[in-house]
């Protein structure tokens, strides 16, 4: 069903934004119907909060107005799909899972993690720009995009790139929405480079009892030659999450390849990392997939009510520091906490919850831990501790930029009104 | 001529040595690596050779004072005029920022000065078994702020991904004089990705003084294949062979009959003579990887009628093997005066048909075309053979890169892989894009450069003004920032 934003009253239900409840929503089913709803909300002026899967809603500054939400979930076509180019072309509402699956008939995949899969799609994906550790062995979202069709909020739509895995025709306006939270332009579809799909897979699942040991195991084999494709400790909350044994410190390892060379690699990654161990395990093709499909719900931005969500930068050289001193923080009493260090790309993901009086405790978490790293994402919190605060840390350099390319590119203010970084 | 108070200003501010006015050094700024009869040069009115970061915002402060156009440049080995100053202003010329401030393994990172040349990077990093990743294959003479520029390729992106893969973070120095760091050594720093958009900006956005670069672990075995072919046509097949078997080779190169024997009368890299095409293979990783896919290979290159498959093992075989490739185009002096090198991309499968339309051509205009390319990632490099001096020779070859352009956005590729489109191929970009796509583009460089100072005349096409798209947006940007467009 087609619903023009004019016609209210028959809209299927509200949408909930950070506690703001959006009245309208539009479902349109071709590009052309984006650009009319947001031709005319942009005349109007309408705020508008586009959404795929509705899976990381919890991502965002609180919007100052939501007048109309922008369902993409039915432009869900792929649109090209040559297996022997190795590009794929798809609409923004496709959903990474099902993708996967298509891809899979061809031996091929899109390694891209997320926290929901099965519900997220590819356009909220980019938009959020929150990946997992699999991006240290074969690339993330941004490494991956090849081309890119986005709408202004005057409805004129455009694309850039193209469907060749390398390409420097004109700028690439991929970079401009990668992130953006869709700030800057409603993305419609994107072009990616896929991969073959690595014939064998195994985890490496290594227990430690003191932090300082897994840390030193996971630098030690970054900086082999050994080549897992994903390289992360977990605290005990994260290893619930992802389903292994618990203990005090898990190291995961994936490694890929040919049925061969991954059993090899397998054993070498378990004799690199026995210093300090308490015990390994390795899993099998199956429980590889499910491992981490646990282990990424730790990459959440849904909308939470009592707890939250951070995203840290955290170079490999000062990953003890800011671990330690995380742990410092988040030890507390009725805190629940969940930990994922990624040591592949230099990213630390935190999930904290407590039970009682939630919100300054929260709020003062977020305050000590933003400046621990190089940079800081509150992923998600209730409204409550959002207020007054910007989600997306300080101020960055070259700020007056990003406000110089919001007004080139979004003047009147029409997307995602006041969610992006410094309120845009 | 620049006139004497702009290079009194510059002289001040970068002392005499490193600002040249006289009209006998301006001459070898006129130029870069695009062939002059075709990309066309023009004399900087000035030049400046900056030391440091705050030496370049100076400049570029003054420029904004006077109006004057600003170009940077860096080795200047491109290939699409990039680096050409089209309407004169001051040349900004990166070579004496050769500086690699900071070696950190354990972050994998360099930060580097943009003029520091691209092989100098990886030879000393490889002492502690890192490498930068990029490889164009001037890599001897182009510069990391170049490759920044250019976003540039090389034939190990096949695995390792082009320049915008590799660059964790910049300092750079904006049209307003404002100089700026963006991203950082931990991946999706919060806000726009400024880092990504300015990498392949070609210096119209802003100009690079340092690069956070990121390093990548040295593999710990490295086999490279040679394989012969009796035609281009089982060569092609056996490029389309080997990605549909879901191996992906560190790099797969193809030279025709032509640069074989270019290259083996310069180098005598020890290709067959008698071979109608040879494709070059690199595979790298771990020890088992690199052993099951070297297998795996050469049995798909031996099913396409592979003559002779030969692997290098050693350091040295494997440096012979690159070396005939990577000098190929300087080869090409055994064979013409003179080549137009064409970039053109095109998706894997339409590789066949499209060298078979490239032969066609070059028997239509009576032009020898050499091809030595990136034939895993579809990326033509044809090397149209003629001589300047020669009547009419211009005209045609400028007819059949045309023509070979054409044909590849037909079959669904792009103008350009890795070279840029600077000066040479802005005017092929309606060819790919909307008068919408471009004002979207136009958009950011507005964003960006509001008064169009920086690197003028590039790759938006001739006649299409950034300025008149965006008019309003323009005039109402202006009010906001105080600015007077001039």
């Amino acid at each position: 069903m087609t619903t023009a934003p004019s016609d209210a009253g028959s809209w299927p239900s509200n949408l909930m934004v950070d506690g703001l409840a959006v009245s309208k929503q539009a479902t349109p089913e071709s590009f052309d119907e984006v650009s009319e709803i947001l031709r005319g909300a942009n005349a109007r002026g309408d705020a508008v909060i586009p959404f795929g899967g509705g899976t990381q809603l919890g991502l965002g500054n609180i919007p100052s107005a939501g007048d109309i939400a922008l369902n993409l979930s039915k432009l869900d076509q792929v649109v090209i799909y040559e297996p022997d180019d190795l590009t794929i072309s798809v609409q923004a509402g496709c959903r990474i899972d099902d993708l996967n699956g298509l891809l899979a008939e061809h031996g091929q995949m899109l390694p891209f993690e997320v926290a929901r899969p099965q519900d997220a799609t590819i356009g909220g994906a980019y938009a959020t720009g929150i990946s997992g550790p699999r991006r240290f062995g074969h690339g993330s979202m941004r490494d991956l995009v090849i081309g890119i069709t986005a709408v202004s909020p005057s409805g004129e739509i455009a694309r850039a790139g193209g469907m060749v895995v390398k390409n420097v025709s004109g700028y690439d306006m991929m970079r401009l929405h990668y992130g953006a939270l869709g700030s800057m332009g409603v993305i419609l579809q994107l072009n990616f480079k896929v991969l073959p799909k690595p014939p064998a897979q195994r985890t490496v699942v290594v227990r430690f009892g003191e932090l300082s040991d897994a840390i030193e195991a996971a630098l030690g084999v970054r900086e082999s030659q050994l080549s897992p494709t994903a390289i992360v400790v977990l605290d005990e909350g994260g290893a619930r999450a992802a389903g292994v044994d618990v203990a005090p410190w898990t190291l995961l390892l994936r490694a890929e390849g040919p049925e061969d060379a991954a059993a090899q690699q397998t054993a070498r990654l378990r004799e690199a990392t026995r210093v300090g161990a308490l015990g390994s395990d390795v899993l099998g093709d199956a429980a590889t997939d499910a491992l981490w499909r646990g282990a990424n719900t730790l990459l959440s931005a849904a909308p939470e009510e009592s707890g939250i969500g951070i995203r840290l930068g955290m170079p490999a050289s000062q990953a003890s520091e800011i671990a330690e001193q995380l742990l410092a923080t988040t030890g507390g009493g009725s805190a629940t906490r969940r930990l994922s260090l990624d040591f592949g790309n230099g990213l630390l993901f935190a999930q904290v919850g407590v039970d009682t009086e939630p919100i300054d405790e929260l709020r003062t978490l977020w305050e000590r831990v933003r400046t621990l790293g190089s940079h800081a994402t509150l992923l998600t919190a209730p409204p409550d501790v959002k207020r007054d605060i910007d989600v997306f840390g300080a101020e960055p350099a070259g700020f007056g930029l990003m406000r110089a390319l919001k007004q080139q590119f979004d003047p009147s203010g029409t997307l995602n009104r006041g969610r992006f970084i410094g309120r845009l | 001529m620049a006139q004497p108070a702009v290079v009194a200003q510059l002289e001040a501010a970068l002392g005499r040595d490193s600002v040249l006015s006289n009209p006998s050094e301006l001459t070898v700024y006129e130029y870069d690596g695009s062939d002059e009869a075709l990309a066309g040069s023009h004399r900087p009115d000035v030049v400046v050779l900056p030391q440091t970061a705050q030496q370049v915002q100076q400049v570029v402060k003054i420029a904004r004072a006077m109006g004057m156009p600003v170009t940077a440049r860096g080795g200047g080995t491109g290939l699409a005029g990039g680096a050409i100053a089209v309407q004169g202003g001051i040349l900004v010329a990166l070579t004496k920022m050769d500086r690699i401030l900071e070696i950190n393994t354990r972050d994998r990172y360099a930060l580097v000065e943009p003029g520091l040349i691209n092989l100098d990077l990886s030879q000393t990093t490889s002492r502690d078994g890192y490498f930068f990743a990029p490889d164009p294959s001037s890599q001897r003479a182009c510069t990391i702020g170049g490759n920044v520029a250019n976003n540039s390729g090389g034939p190990h992106c096949l695995k390792y991904g082009v320049t915008v893969n590799h660059i964790l973070g910049l300092e750079v120095v904006l049209p307003d004089g404002e100089l700026l760091w963006v991203g950082g050594p931990s991946p999706d720093v919060p806000g726009v990705d400024l880092t990504g958009i300015l990498v392949g900006s070609e210096g119209t956005l802003g100009i690079v003084t340092k690069a956070m670069v990121r390093l990548t672990r040295s593999p710990e075995a490295t086999d490279v294949l040679l394989a012969a072919f009796p035609s281009i046509e089982a060569a092609s097949s056996a490029v389309s062979a080997i990605i549909a078997a879901g191996v992906l080779p560190t790099a797969l190169e193809m030279m025709d009959a032509l640069t074989i024997t270019a290259v083996e009368s310069a180098y005598h890299a020890g290709y067959p003579r008698d071979a109608a095409a040879v494709l070059l293979i690199e595979i790298d990783g771990l020890l088992e990887v690199v052993a099951e896919n070297t297998r795996l290979i050469s049995v798909i290159c031996e099913q396409q009628e592979a003559t002779e498959v030969r692997v290098a093992s050693t350091q040295e075989e494997r440096d012979l093997l690159w070396l005939g490739r990577k000098a190929a185009l300087g080869a090409m002096g055994r064979l013409a005066p003179n080549y137009y090198l064409q970039d053109t991309v095109v998706p894997r499968t339409k590789l066949p048909v499209t060298l078979q339309r490239v032969e066609e051509i070059s028997k239509d205009y009576k032009l020898p075309v050499a091809n030595v390319f990136h034939a895993g990632d579809g990326n033509l490099h044809p090397l149209i053979l003629f001589d300047r001096h020669k009547p009419g020779d211009i005209e045609r070859v400028l007819h059949a890169g045309t023509e070979m352009i054409h044909w590849c956005i037909e079959v669904g590729g792009a103008v350009s892989g890795e070279h840029g489109i600077g000066l040479e191929k802005k005017d092929f970009l309606p060819l790919v894009f909307t008068t919408e796509d471009l004002a979207a583009m136009a958009g950011l460089k507005l964003s960006f450069d509001p008064l169009q100072l920086f690197n003028p005349e590039k790759v938006f096409p001739s006649g299409f003004s950034c300025g008149e798209v965006s008019a309003l947006r323009q005039q109402a940007l202006a009010a906001r920032l105080g600015i007077d467009f001039v």
